[in-house]
């Protein structure tokens, strides 16, 4: 009845004829509708910041520029005087390691546990769930529990280690050589649940016909995994690899409680190292620089995904 | 224009595309307004400090009611954690929402002074007359007076009694007798000394005594002083006195593992008093840290913070700000605060009647009248060199030699100049 | 391995003989599935095992608490109990306007074909680019000049900035799953795309909504940047940031400290447990057709 009454007069007025151009354009401008909002609060939470970084990182701007809002341009000084800091070539290394090993361990596992939790077994979903709470604590906390476990002298996994005779006396956050393994190794435990999450709903997505083809065919257990699990499963992978990648890439609060960056700045990476000329330093616009390489280098990697994804497509 | 009638027609119906980003933009602006809404009161002045942990945010608030009482005004604190103090209060300055006082770490004060956002507190009328003139320079950066302290610090030995006695190791005085009192001291899970290495502040406040006591200056950190009093740290751990560990620890962790008798002594400051007494079985005693030869000067860092007055160009605030400071640190409000935190007071006559109060802290009265404060030479300047300062004992700490180190260090100061 | 099983148990009743070795053998990965799960929940074993133990000091804690002592809890539930509220608040908040922003852009980037979807799809990776305390730092200003620091609106928009590139990431790719029949259907019953959307895309993708909101809910409970930048007075203080203050220059107290942690990780288990119903059993359901 109301459908009835509000479509009657807008027939009166216009003519009654669909022009399929005109109704191709109402469409799309309410098909816009829907993504605008999303638009534009990414443009004011992405967009700003970043542009406002990337002018900043040409700025003199400095703790007098809070009170007078000046901040003279002065060309590229900021970004030579961070290439020139032997501190940015270490932090960039650094920053590619935690990376690399991260993402290397929490897919792997990650992707291990999503098969095992794949089949079924008794009290699956509970062991499945629980698996997830790390995931929950905030990155804030995993990073004091984990400093105290790590401790050299007093921490429960050196004790461990010497109850059963492996030693016990690793400086794990305390020397160099292996404060960034240490780190990496927190960062795996971190990430694990939130890739088996991803990983696990792809395998789901499997038709479980395939793998009852394969076994049909008398297929080994590696066999079916390789030529049916892992092309079924890319899709899933890429988003996995690709957010992954962008979110540790940048991490800073892990490193900040764990490490503070230290010992001897073995730990220290563009994100920690942005946060100290910004806010240690008050070096705000050699901060911007260091944030804009980290900004740049994850642009370079989503270009490459994109273009291996497009190749792909076509 | 009439040639192009759909672009009419095409407006009018971008009107209802725009009908969710409306909605979005009404709940923005409908909060925006609200937002607006909150005045300053008049009456209410606010503090800003970093008085997170309970009992200091609770003395801060008993003082500040007495304060607000004798003012007839309203104090309140606003505490955030020590390391935001600077970002918060220049990010308020830039909104021009500075609360009314600000206590800076003495350290950070210049910088806020060098960018203009602080008031002499002179020309507020409080006067310096009692205050020793190390502590006025203290609170001072280029001549002006801008931080008003309450009560000052500075490191100490501290060293568990029961330990020492047992062990028959007697208090050491000079950097010898300390290597050997801590070699002896270990044993088993046990260290002789803890103190903090760690990449920040904490860290190279703690090395700043053992520095300066050698004759070492933080504007030459290349010096064979500084090196040398690396190369006394780096004998402490090669000894094994000292933990590894020392290098990921603040202060409060140091103040931990003497606590658990994990280590017999350690570095630290009176603010570990209030934590140490709540342990009754610890029979702690302090000393004055230990110097190169006998009969040398000990020389620590003065440490405490001060309260400022920011600039927010409403100078009937910043006088009753004035007045407020004036009276949180008044003589008998700086008594009541330094025995309370267990630092020393920085007015002569409350420090006077402080030493008679609490005599077991005595040597750090004499510890804290000599020290020297990290500022005085460097001013804003000082924190590129703390920086560099933190990388380099680390790096030596952690195997490389301290004179390049050191080297490398100076050149990073130097050029990391950029202010 | 079916046929083995089969020709091992030919003696006796086979039928309930297979099962019996099945079931042993899944039983099997039962125990591996306790084992991993042992070595992954140790830290936070640890971090309960600590709370419970304040007397301790942590550095002499047993593997196991000797006696219940909750005092650390009763501390950490009067000094952090309001904080966990108003992470509550604020990351439910942070959900809803996630969902309500990403969902309907994810189900027009999926379905629609406009021009332009691939700069915006390329636009929510470039979001996940940018360091939070670039963010942080830029929308301080911004924040005072619309008046929403210090205010719970504020801090759920942040939040929700959190979760907004990843929900319409993961929901997109959901709702190409859907097959077009179905939305052809409602179009062809002359429901708009408004009333597609909400009546028919949207059940469709329950699951995936439950996922992405669970998503957001965890990245907004866990955020620290936002909440140490964006506020300057104590009145919006979300758990992380109580926890973060807790361990301050001046407190030995780790009984508390881990005993609030432990607290900031109970509310957003429970919702995990809720949720993680629709994510097992839902995520298949795209693909039922």
């Amino acid at each position: 009845m109301t459908t009835s009454t509000v479509t009657a007069p807008a027939s009166a007025g216009k003519p009654a004829a669909p022009d399929p151009a005109r109704l191709r354009r109402r469409r799309g401008i309410a098909q816009w509708g829907f993504v605008a909002p999303a638009v534009v609060f990414m443009l004011l939470f992405f967009g700003y910041p970043l542009v406002r970084n990337v002018v900043m990182s040409f700025q003199h701007y400095t703790p007098k520029t809070f009170f007078t809002g000046e901040a003279p341009f002065n060309g590229g000084d900021n970004w030579a005087d961070v290439f020139q800091d032997a501190l940015f070539g270490k932090a960039l290394w650094h920053t590619l390691v935690f990376t690399a090993g991260s993402l290397l361990g929490q897919f792997c596992i990650g992707l291990a546990l999503a098969v095992f939790f794949n089949r079924r077994f008794p009290l699956n979903g509970v062991l499945r769930s629980l698996i997830l709470l790390p995931w929950l604590v905030p990155m804030v906390v995993s990073g004091i529990v984990w400093r105290r476990i790590l401790d050299q002298d007093t921490g429960v996994l050196n004790s461990f280690l010497d109850t059963i005779g492996l030693g016990g006396h690793t400086p794990w956050l305390t020397s160099p050589g292996m404060a960034l393994f240490s780190v990496v190794l927190v960062n795996i435990w971190i990430g694990i649940p939130f890739n088996m999450v991803i990983l696990y709903g792809g395998l789901q997505e499997i038709p479980r016909e395939l793998y009852e083809a394969a076994s049909l065919d008398g297929a080994s257990a590696w066999r079916t995994f390789r030529s049916i699990t892992l092309p079924m499963l890319k899709p899933v992978v890429t988003v996995v690899l690709v957010l992954g990648f962008m979110s540790t890439v940048k991490i800073l609060d892990l490193i900040l409680a764990l490490t503070d960056g230290g010992p001897a700045d073995s730990t220290q990476t563009l994100g920690t190292l942005t946060y100290q000329n910004s806010f240690v330093q008050l070096d705000f616009g050699a901060g911007a620089v260091v944030g804009n390489v980290l900004i740049l280098i994850s642009a370079v990697f989503a270009v490459f995904y994109l273009r291996a994804n497009r190749t792909e497509g076509k | 224009m009439t040639a192009h009638p759909p672009a009419a027609a095409r407006r009018g119906r971008s009107r209802r595309a725009v009908v969710p980003l409306a909605a979005v933009g009404v709940l923005l602006a409908g909060t925006a307004l609200t937002g607006c809404g909150q005045q300053r009161d008049p009456d209410v002045y606010t503090v800003m400090n970093s008085s997170t942990d309970e009992s200091y945010h609770r003395w801060d608030a008993e003082a500040m009611a007495r304060c607000s009482k004798r003012l007839g005004v309203t104090v309140e604190q606003q505490s955030v954690p020590a390391a935001q103090v600077m970002t918060k209060a220049l990010r308020m300055a830039s909104s021009k929402s500075l609360p009314d006082i600000i206590q800076f770490d003495a350290s950070e004060m210049p910088t806020f002074a060098d960018a203009g956002g602080l008031v002499d507190l002179r020309s507020l009328g409080l006067s310096t007359d009692d205050v020793p003139k190390g502590i006025v320079n203290f609170g001072s950066y280029k001549g002006t007076y801008y931080g008003a302290s309450r009560s000052v610090n500075t490191l100490a030995l501290f060293y568990n009694k029961d330990i020492l006695d047992e062990a028959g190791v007697k208090v050491p005085t000079t950097w010898d007798e300390l290597r050997d009192a801590a070699k002896r001291l270990t044993q088993g899970k046990r260290y002789g000394i803890a103190l903090s290495a760690g990449g920040a502040e904490d860290g190279v406040f703690q090395f700043a005594p053992f520095m300066w006591s050698n004759g070492g200056d933080e504007t030459k950190l290349d010096s064979p002083e500084v090196a040398q009093a690396l190369d006394y740290w780096k004998g402490l751990l090669k000894d094994g006195s000292l933990s590894k560990s020392t290098l990921n620890w603040t202060q409060a962790d140091v103040n931990d593992q003497f606590m658990a008798g994990n280590a017999a002594m350690m570095i630290n400051g009176p603010w570990q008093v209030e934590t140490l007494n709540t342990d009754k079985s610890l029979h702690w005693e302090i000393a004055r840290i230990p110097v190169p030869k006998a009969g040398e000067d000990s020389v620590g860092p003065l440490g405490g913070s001060v309260l400022t007055v920011p600039n927010t160009d409403d100078e009937q605030r910043e006088r009753t700000a004035g007045k407020i400071v004036a009276c949180l640190s008044s003589q008998k409000e700086q008594l009541t605060y330094a025995l309370n935190s267990w630092m020393v007071p920085a007015n002569a006559k409350a420090a006077a009647v402080w030493r008679e109060k609490v005599p077991e802290l005595d040597a750090l009265a004499d510890q804290v009248a000599a020290a020297r404060s990290r500022t005085a030479k460097l001013g804003a300047g000082w924190s590129s060199v703390s920086l560099a300062l933190q990388s380099a004992f680390q790096s030596a700490l952690t195997g490389q030699s301290s004179e390049a180190a050191l080297k490398l260090a100076q050149q990073r100061a130097t050029s990391g100049n950029r202010g | 391995m079916a046929s083995v099983t089969s020709t091992q148990t030919s003696a006796g009743h086979p039928s309930t003989g297979g099962g019996q070795r099945r079931s042993r053998r899944s039983w099997g990965s039962t125990v591996a599935g306790v084992i991993v799960l042992c070595v992954m929940l140790f830290p936070l074993y640890w971090m309960l095992n600590t709370a419970l133990q304040p007397e301790s000091g942590l550095l002499k804690v047993d593997p196991v608490p000797g006696s219940l002592d909750l005092s650390g809890f009763s501390k950490a539930i009067t000094d952090q109990g309001g904080h966990l509220l108003t992470s509550l608040v604020v990351s439910l908040g942070a959900v809803v306007i996630c969902l309500a922003i990403a969902a309907p852009a994810a189900y027009g980037l999926a379905r629609f074909g406009l021009r332009g979807s691939k700069t915006i799809v390329f636009g929510t990776l470039i979001t996940q680019m940018v360091p939070g305390i670039v963010i942080a730092n830029a929308l301080y200003n911004s924040y005072v000049d619309l008046g929403l620091v210090n205010s719970y609106f504020g801090l759920m928009l942040a939040d929700a900035s959190l979760g907004i590139p990843f929900s319409i990431v993961l929901m997109r790719s959901f709702m190409v799953s859907i097959p077009g029949e179905v939305i052809e259907a409602a179009q062809m019953d002359g429901a708009g795309p408004v009333r597609t959307f909400v009546a028919v895309v949207l059940p469709m993708s329950r699951n995936s909504l439950i996922t992405s909101g669970l998503f957001a809910f965890l990245f907004s409970w866990s955020d620290f940047m936002f909440a140490l930048t964006l506020n300057t007075t104590d009145e919006v203080k979300p758990v992380t940031l109580g926890i973060y203050q807790y361990i301050g220059a001046h407190v030995g107290d780790w009984g508390s400290v881990m005993a609030a942690s432990v607290l900031s990780a109970i509310p957003a288990a429970i919702l995990l447990v809720l949720a993680q119903k629709y994510i097992a059993a839902g995520i298949t359901g795209g693909s039922v057709k």
